[in-house]
């Protein structure tokens, strides 16, 4: 018997290999289709935008006749580095963003994935609660929470506040940014809880039971033996940890519009760009976000994979 | 193949001759359409989804398709979406016909080639507007391309009735001191004195208006939105100086309401003045009849007597023709009506109170605010559009909008603040 398998084995690799050699005319022109209308579009509709975006980002242009382009060379970037304070808060906003989602929400968010995967009671409940707020866009949690929030709102009313006394939730540097960063949270432990526990599901339950066994505590068996086993999970949680913080635009546009109340790189990147005074300086803030985000994760991704092939 | 199938012998020849003779016939039709754009429909932006404006141009669409037959599409959209949108949407399909407002946020657009010359219609209506409000539709090229509909001023509003009970006569107020002595006033009677806002970033543009305006004079004011003077000149100082005098008589969360969440305060009667423009007086009205003929204004107070109270703060509002639009031709005879007396008149139909830049409205039939509002306005001899539309939109909005809501949370740093304005300033790109 073995020797037959033995015979066939290289007969069907050889049709095999026949077959993935000749495509008929209607294969690949199915194939072209198939993959080149969406590559196509891809192009098209990301990567000329965003190669032109850093094309302009060295010009002047009111983004109106493409005759009036004008080449800047380094002059927006000057212009945001040396002569714009409004970049540097929102620099400073954005790092504390980074920092909350890494080192509170995100974290947050695994433990709850963890907890109900050990499926306490009620699990079913808290995986509905917590996911609930990601079912709703960024720009509905704005105005759900602007509504608690305003002067004229629910909570200062709840605190028996008049208009011209009320708790400066949005506009007060004290509160603000605290209390944007635990709306953007409600929703990022919901997400991140998501990822983990469909990633957790996937983890072998005998590597737990071996752990068990051996007499690890919780914490110990999370460290070394859960937490490793996940690490392309682990890529992802904190891929989009980095882009979420950076990213942030919707809440703070739906409450503070483009105004620079808690200025944000991503409402810059807006400012400079819609509305009627549009320069390439928006263009230079979209090229500054873009490193700010893409650098730490192609070193982490880097890392990662160098550690993979090893 | 298909007559097998359905079993009918039809001739394929007579079917494709069909095919073409009725695709010919809606592609000539469509033609047709296209060719008629004189009488062909029309359509409107409309720059707000409140309630009182969207009456009043519905009323003026009506009015129209009522006298000419042509159909006119109205589109409503949020002031904000539309200023944010107005560059692409210019670019695009844009409406024929759409509100905007006069002044360098106009003229640039003009510039860019994206608005219609009018100067045809205004050949035609132009005897009903004065000549300030045709050199404040005019282009840098002297050519119009807007046409005005209504104005309000910018002063100092409050309530006939809560002034009563404290027993002040505003209209008494002449100079600043009088104005600090008041503010004290109201502060010991346990009112915000001074309502202001400035969420939107824009709000408190009209506090710095006036009190450049009042302190350093109307050529000084110009100069300095044009560039020709320094933000850290000494007298730019001096606003500060007399501004950060008005902050402990203002509530404290400036910076958490916008124009409308202020004008709470004075709906509720909760603030003494609001230093704003005069049409929030549709929302009052919208509230009660009560409250809308309690509502009053009286000029900023003069601080420098060599300047008195000779400047004001009255943006124009009105209408344009996009270049982009499908019917231009349309657009402009449509703006031709809105803006001539009929158009005013059908505004004036709805009820609500309008001051119309048209000379040929008939002032006696002003409420007495309105009325007083022309009063305030004819004190003037120089009128000012308002800083976000006499000023380079990207300096206006990016620029000095965060850095007076900057200036409120920290109003010891006038210096710094002044240094980095002018040096974004410099650091704009050329025209």
């Amino acid at each position: 018997m073995s020797s037959t398998t033995a015979v066939e084995k290289p007969q069907a690799k050889a049709k095999k290999a026949n077959r993935r050699r000749t495509f008929s005319k209607r294969d690949r022109f199915t194939l072209g289709v198939f993959i080149g209308v969406p590559t196509f579009l891809h192009v098209a509709l990301v990567w000329f935008p965003a190669v032109a975006t850093i094309y302009l980002s060295f010009t002047y242009w009111t983004g109106i006749h493409i005759g009036d382009i004008q080449w800047a060379g380094l002059a927006n970037y000057e212009n945001i580095f040396f002569n714009t304070p409004i970049f540097w808060d929102a620099l400073r906003v954005n790092v504390i963003w980074l920092v909350w989602f890494g080192a509170i929400a995100t974290p947050l968010g695994i433990l709850l994935a963890y907890q109900i995967d050990r499926e306490i009671r009620g699990s079913k409940f808290y995986q509905a609660a917590y996911y609930l707020p990601v079912v709703l866009s960024l720009a509905v949690i704005g105005i759900i929470w602007n509504f608690l929030l305003r002067p004229d709102g629910f909570v200062n009313g709840l605190l028996g506040l008049e208009i011209s006394e009320a708790v400066s939730f949005f506009g007060d540097d004290r509160y603000n940014i605290w209390v944007i960063l635990t709306m953007a949270s409600w929703r990022h432990i919901g997400y991140i809880m998501l990822l983990y526990l469909a990633g957790l599901k996937a983890v072998d339950a005998t590597l737990r039971e071996a752990a068990s066994i051996d007499g690890a505590t919780e914490w110990q068996t999370f460290r070394k033996v859960v937490f490793p086993a996940m690490a392309p999970v682990n890529i992802i949680v904190i891929v989009i940890t980095i882009i979420e913080s950076l990213r942030a635009f919707d809440m703070i546009y739906i409450i503070y519009g483009s105004s620079g109340g808690l200025p944000i790189l991503g409402v810059l990147v807006f400012q400079n760009i819609a509305g009627e005074g549009a320069s390439m300086k928006g263009a230079a803030y979209a090229v500054i976000l873009f490193l700010l985000s893409i650098v730490p994760i192609i070193t982490y991704l880097r890392q990662q994979f160098k550690e993979d092939m090893k | 193949m298909l007559n097998k199938i359905t079993g009918h012998e039809v001739d394929r020849r007579l079917l494709l001759k069909g095919a073409a003779a009725g695709g010919l016939g809606i592609a000539g039709a469509t033609m047709l359409a296209g060719c008629s754009s004189d009488s062909g429909p029309v359509s409107f932006g409309v720059r707000t989804v409140d309630e009182s404006p969207v009456k009043q141009a519905q009323a003026i669409v009506d009015a129209y398709t009522a006298k000419t037959g042509i159909e006119v599409t109205p589109n409503f959209t949020e002031s904000n979406a539309f200023q944010n949108n107005l560059s692409q949407y210019l670019q695009g399909t844009p409406d024929d016909a759409f509100q905007w407002m006069a002044g360098y946020r106009m003229q640039f657009f003009a510039d860019q080639g994206l608005l219609e010359d009018v100067s045809s219609v205004w050949d035609e209506i132009g005897d009903q507007f004065s000549d300030s409000y045709k050199i404040a539709s005019t282009g840098s090229d002297g050519k119009q391309y807007f046409l005005p509909q209504s104005w309000y001023p910018w002063g100092l509003h409050f309530r006939k009735s809560m002034m009563a009970e404290v027993g002040m006569s505003p209209d008494d107020i002449y100079n600043w001191d009088d104005f600090m002595a008041a503010l004290k006033e109201l502060k010991a009677q346990g009112l915000v004195p001074l309502a202001a806002a400035d969420k939107g970033g824009w709000e408190a543009m009209g506090t710095f208006d006036i009190l450049n305006a009042r302190i350093n004079g109307y050529n000084f004011h110009v100069d300095l939105l044009a560039g020709r003077e320094k933000w850290t000149d000494d007298k730019v100082k001096e606003v500060f100086r007399h501004w950060e005098m008005l902050l402990p008589y203002q509530n404290t969360n400036v910076l958490d309401l916008e124009w409308d969440g202020a004008m709470q305060l004075l709906l509720q009667k909760q603030a003494g003045f609001f230093m704003n423009g005069s049409w929030f007086g549709g929302n009052f009205l919208e509230q009660s009849q009560e409250d809308y003929d309690d509502l009053w204004i009286v000029p900023f107070p003069e601080i420098n007597p060599d300047n008195g109270r000779d400047t004001i703060d009255a943006p124009l509002d009105g209408i344009a023709v996009a270049k982009n639009g499908g019917n231009p031709g349309g657009g402009k005879d449509f703006v031709q009506f809105a803006a001539s007396i009929e158009g005013v008149e059908a505004q004036l139909a709805t009820g609500i109170p309008l001051t119309s830049a048209n000379n040929l409205q008939d002032t006696s039939a002003y409420d007495p605010f309105q009325k007083q509002q022309q009063a305030v306005m004819a004190e003037a001899k120089y009128i000012t559009q308002f800083l976000d539309r006499d000023t380079r939109p990207d300096f206006a909005g990016p620029v000095v909008g965060p850095a007076f809501q900057s200036w409120f949370k920290d109003p010891s740093s006038t210096d710094s603040i002044l240094e980095s304005l002018q040096s974004q300033w410099d650091a704009l790109a050329p025209l």
